[in-house]
């Protein structure tokens, strides 16, 4: 009898099922050619040990800089160090989206979590909800400075620091669309029948809230890309002779007049992954926010 | 109504005054780039390059060295003698010699500025390249005696390097902690006139200067009224700056455009006659990876200099073999006979001999160990790019180097640990017994010695040279260490460099001085065309 009560009402404010989603991304074309581009950029990253046509961080100092498009054998050319560029771009792309995802992932449970906790148990909300206020006046690339001038630089700060600026963020996500959840009857039903707080955050609420969380994610993955990059030009991410994107681009700034390729390469790259990411955000808030379906 | 006639012809002749006035000053004001600030400007307490920039042109020594950094000349001491003993030097003073401020110098200043350098509480770092001082005294208005406890035949080469600069005590009283802060007084070319850190230092002509270095055509007062430096870290944003008339003159144009500059029609670039400053990677020689000489000469051979000249400078730069440059003063030509030139394969056997055995990932292993010697560096160009080529042919011969590139902010107290096996460093200095004495003795660990070398036989010959009056005595023990150190392969030498100032062609006068890095020195002969 609780079931029947409770079920319809979980239904009734689900988010679109995962075929009309795709089928209305699919309807949108700048949406879709993000979501390809992205497909293609994830596989290509994931194959890079396959596809990659040098050992990346082979060196050849007879062959430095050589400009792209001129020689098939290399068609990004060469950096300094005579290596491959469009080698240490596949891993530098694999590198700077592994990067993006632990601190998106780490940052997203942490902050889900919180938020979560601050909705259902009022009485912490205050004090959590003003944690976060003091963690969201800092900038991510502050934590980053910080915590790279302890442990020295390297790909770990950097992911700590952006999963720690993330955490914020999806806090109040979370807490927000969890607030609007809690002052439906379904939760007041779940309630009544009896069931544990657990089983009601786990049943109704965090599923109720997935739509939000993965939409501001979406974005955020695109900021977490960019912070990240942003870290490793200033020096503090990824050491020789790591492929990492940011890395790449800051290497490449002192040679601009000369070999422009080295650091335009790796920047155009991020701007193409950020872009599409935003677009793909855009286009998931579209279909999924509640408020904006008519 | 005539008094108002008389006043309106007064504002109007001061307005034109000062227009005639800032029209000047601009027009004759030099613009200086350059990559780093320093945290102060006072002589004894900072060691790097960007404070000597300011130092020896608001400041003069009792000596100056000639541009062909061997020939040490009168400054603010117009003669000096040596006894025979060689404890006891005796500088005769210039009488004509004015502060900034327009007080005269005597001797009392130069014993002040002097003992304050050795002075313990101000802990200078370079206070032991005033020798072991007994006492210095005036003996009276004009005449300072310079008392050692034993022989220092160095002693003439330090008194020109900005470290000894004489000071003003009354403004050291003054301004206490904030002196090279917020005020100076010396006796350079130039005064200062204004510090914004990491931005610009503005320092306006001394009216007086007339005791000029002889190797000047101009001894002063300096032809150019006003000199800027500016802070440009961006290599890029540097060059486009000179490239574009917006500075006049820099020492820091990397080295990838210098053959642009060289070919540039407004700029000319001219290149230091003599200049000693080596880079070089030094080796944690008590630490497991390193340890085993065998390794650190694989190293060696492992690394192509003239590669690295190629590929890292771009052919500014000399390839290098042995700690100090071969035009040094007291340079054993021998050394270079043993040295370790670029032979991969033989680098590769004596790793085998060393029982470091190839795996299967191409890195080379003992005892289940990968052979992954950490290294240690300050971020910036070129050093990022030579760790990184280093790197590379390393990886050819199966070492696996793990590179750490730190911010200028924690690097120096980074490279102060025990926590990494090799590190990267480039150094000037004015003869064969600076350096060695600066990085191989025992006494000098952890820093500048950081390579823990502490042999009793170093320590010993070193302490001969210094100590020795006359000069084949010196060269004797000198030539003896510099085969030692060659021998045990404790650096990895790689590149004696160059320095060029590139400035634009309407300025003359232009010669690069090498002392200490600081190309520009006392700038006396800059003028506009």
């Amino acid at each position: 009898m609780t079931a029947v009560v409770a079920a319809p009402a979980a239904a009734a404010v689900k988010a679109p099922g995962r075929r009309s989603v795709v089928r209305r991304l699919a309807r949108d074309p700048a949406a879709l050619l993000a979501s390809v581009f992205l497909a293609a950029v994830v596989l290509a990253a994931l194959l890079a040990p396959w596809i990659a046509p040098y050992d990346p961080f082979y060196t050849d100092p007879s062959k430095g800089m050589r400009p792209p498009f001129e020689d098939a054998a290399y068609f990004f050319g060469t950096d300094a160090q005579g290596r491959d560029i469009l080698s240490r771009l596949l891993y530098g792309t694999r590198l700077t989206l592994l990067m993006g995802l632990v601190a998106l992932t780490m940052g997203g449970i942490l902050g889900t979590a919180v938020g979560i906790v601050a909705a259902f148990y009022r009485r912490v909300d205050g004090l959590l909800m003003r944690v976060m206020d003091v963690l969201l006046s800092f900038p991510a690339i502050l934590f980053g400075l910080a915590i790279a001038a302890i442990t020295g630089p390297g790909l770990s700060p950097i992911i700590i620091a952006l999963a720690i600026a993330t955490v914020p963020l999806l806090a109040r996500i979370s807490r927000s669309s969890a607030l609007v959840i809690m002052q439906q009857d379904y939760i007041d039903a779940a309630r009544a029948v009896g069931l544990v707080d657990g089983a009601i955050i786990w049943r109704y609420l965090l599923p109720n809230c997935l739509s939000s969380i993965f939409v501001f994610s979406t974005l955020r993955f695109g900021q977490i890309i960019l912070i990240g990059a942003a870290l490793s030009f200033l020096g503090l991410g990824a050491q020789p002779p790591t492929a990492e994107l940011g890395t790449m681009a800051a290497n490449g700034r002192d040679f601009l007049f000369f070999a422009p390729h080295i650091a335009t390469i790796p920047s155009l790259t991020i701007f193409a992954i950020v872009l599409a990411f935003n677009v793909l955000g855009d286009a998931l808030r579209d279909i999924l926010d509640p408020r904006l379906r008519y | 109504m005539r008094m108002r006639t008389w006043t309106t012809a007064i504002a109007a002749a001061g307005v034109v005054a000062i227009g005639a006035g800032t029209a000047l000053a601009q027009g004759n004001t030099l613009n200086i780039s350059r990559v780093i600030d320093a945290d102060r400007y006072d002589p004894p307490r900072s060691t790097a390059r960007s404070a000597g920039d300011i130092l020896f042109m608001i400041a003069d020594t009792l000596l100056s060295l000639d541009y062909d950094l061997k020939t040490v000349k009168p400054l603010l001491a117009k003669s000096w003698t040596v006894s025979e003993d060689g404890k006891t030097y005796t500088f005769a003073l210039r009488d004509d010699v004015k502060f900034c401020d327009g007080k005269p110098m005597t001797a009392d200043d130069v014993v002040f500025s002097l003992k304050r350098w050795i002075d313990p509480e101000l802990k200078s770092p370079v206070r032991g390249r005033a020798g072991k001082v007994k006492d210095i005294k005036a003996t009276d208005k004009y005449t300072v005696v310079y008392e050692l406890q034993e022989p220092y035949s160095e002693l003439p080469f330090q008194l020109t390097q900005y470290f000894s600069s004489i000071i003003d005590k009354e403004t050291v009283a003054k301004l206490g902690a904030d002196f090279g802060v917020k005020g100076f007084n010396g006796t350079g070319p130039y005064c200062w006139e204004s510090w914004i850190p990491r931005q610009e230092f503005a320092m306006k002509r001394n009216p007086h200067y007339k005791w000029g270095p002889d190797f000047y055509q101009n001894r002063g007062p300096a032809h150019i009224e006003r000199v800027v430096w500016k802070i440009i870290p961006e290599n890029s944003a540097r060059l486009a700056s000179i490239m574009t008339n917006q500075v006049h003159l820099t020492q820091y144009v990397p080295q990838i455009a210098l053959t642009q500059a060289m070919s540039a029609p407004n700029l000319k670039v001219v290149k230091a006659e003599s200049y000693l400053w080596t880079a070089y990677i030094g080796f944690k020689v008590d630490r497991e990876f390193l340890k085993d000489v065998r390794v650190r000469q694989a190293i060696n051979l492992a690394i192509d200099q003239n590669a690295i000249v190629k590929n890292v400078y771009f052919g500014h730069a000399v390839p290098a073999y042995t700690p100090v440059s071969p035009a040094t003063p007291d340079f054993n030509q021998k050394t270079l006979d043993v040295v370790l030139k670029y032979d991969p394969e033989k680098a590769k056997k004596l790793l085998d001999e060393a029982g470091w055995k190839l795996g299967a990932d191409n890195f080379r292993y003992k005892d289940g160990k990968k052979l992954a010697p950490v290294f240690y560096a300050i971020s910036g160009n070129p050093t990022n790019q030579l760790a990184e080529f280093v790197q590379g042919e390393l990886r050819k011969i199966g070492i696996d180097m793990q590179v750490n590139l730190f911010d200028a902010t924690i690097a120096w107290g980074k490279l102060a640990t025990q926590e990494f096996d090799a590190y990267a460093m480039s150094y000037p200095y004015v003869s064969v017994g600076d350096a060695y004495n600066l990085y191989f003795r025992s006494a000098a660990a952890p820093t500048p010695n950081r390579m823990n070398w502490k042999d009793p036989t170093t320590d010993e010959l070193l302490a001969k040279g210094t100590a020795a009056i006359s000069a084949e005595e010196r060269r004797k023990y000198y030539d003896q260490v510099q085969m030692r150190i060659q021998e045990a392969a404790v650096w990895l030498p790689t590149i004696h460099e160059e320095l060029y100032l590139t400035a634009t062609k309407r300025l003359d006068g232009v010669r690069a001085h090498g002392i200490y890095g600081c190309g520009v020195y006392k700038g006396l002969d800059y003028k506009f065309n």
